[in-house]
């Protein structure tokens, strides 16, 4: 496993929706009832599905120090094989 | 690993991921044509697959060497599927059920993740359920145990599972 990720959740932008908090399979998220905003609680359970990131209507949450998932391979004379079928 | 040997590994890495995009299309029609029965389908097709990659596999009934010998076959299969044990900050083992045996993993690299991805069809479909049929091939003959894996969480860089392992 790698290292913790480290998540930032842009204050300014946040408007208190929690639709962070209902995605996240982990619980890394809590509510700041006083500011009206999501915080985040627990980092180092983050398993770095960026979910959050996507589903945010304030694009307020980013991830760093993550492992992003393997671009695709391409195997042109394979694809091209193939495509015949598809 | 040398330059020749890399460039192999990357042959079957792009053959395989190549395939996974043809049986992507292939599910989606299965879908469509035959419905909830293309689980089923696909969960068998997966399920003999894990048998025959395991069939050289070291036999273990402990569940950490069972996972680490399912990474190694897969490695030397080229295939880039990468998982890892989820702990959370609450817990740090393996949960037992009443009879069995329950793990979180947390799915990286995924060749079907990647291959729904490029042709924009939804997750947890019967591909999905190709994998977990995958395991329990896998599993069944490293461990001699039957096992599920559940999906928790499907999303766009990782997924969480729950693998459990019957006794
Ligand atoms: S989803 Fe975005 S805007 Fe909504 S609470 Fe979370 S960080 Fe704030
Ligand atoms: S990336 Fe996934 S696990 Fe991490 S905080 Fe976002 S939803 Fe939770």
């Amino acid at each position: 496993m790698e290292g913790m990720v480290d998540i930032q959740i842009h204050e300014a932008a946040c408007r208190g929706c929690r639709m962070c908090l209902d995605i996240c399979p982990t619980d890394v998220f809590a509510f700041d009832e006083g500011r009206g905003m999501a915080t985040v609680q627990a980092a180092e359970d983050c398993i770095a599905c960026l979910s959050c990131a996507y589903l945010c209507p304030s694009n307020a949450i980013s991830h760093h120090q993550f492992h992003a998932v393997k671009n695709f391979y391409r195997d042109i004379s394979f694809c091209r094989r193939m495509e015949r079928f598809l | 690993m040398s330059q020749r040997d890399e460039e192999e590994l990357q042959r079957t890495r792009e053959t395989l991921q190549e395939t996974m995009n043809f049986l992507g299309a292939v599910a989606a029609g299965l879908e469509d044509a035959v419905g909830e029965s293309a689980k089923s389908i696909t969960y068998l097709a997966g399920k003999n697959l894990g048998h025959r990659v395991c069939v050289g596999a070291r036999r273990t009934n402990d569940v950490e060497e069972a996972l680490v010998e399912l990474r190694r076959v897969l490695k030397e299969n080229g295939c880039l599927w990468t998982f890892d044990r989820f702990y959370s900050k609450a817990s740090r083992s393996t949960s037992a059920q009443e009879g069995a045996d329950e793990v979180l993993l947390v799915f990286r690299d995924c060749m079907i993740r990647q291959a729904l991805f490029s042709y924009g069809h939804p997750q947890k479909g019967s591909l999905c359920n190709m994998m977990f049929g995958f395991f329990a091939g896998a599993l069944e003959t490293i461990m001699g145990r039957t096992s599920r894996l559940e999906i928790k969480h499907a999303g766009e860089n990782a997924c969480l599972k729950c693998l459990t392992i019957d006794r």
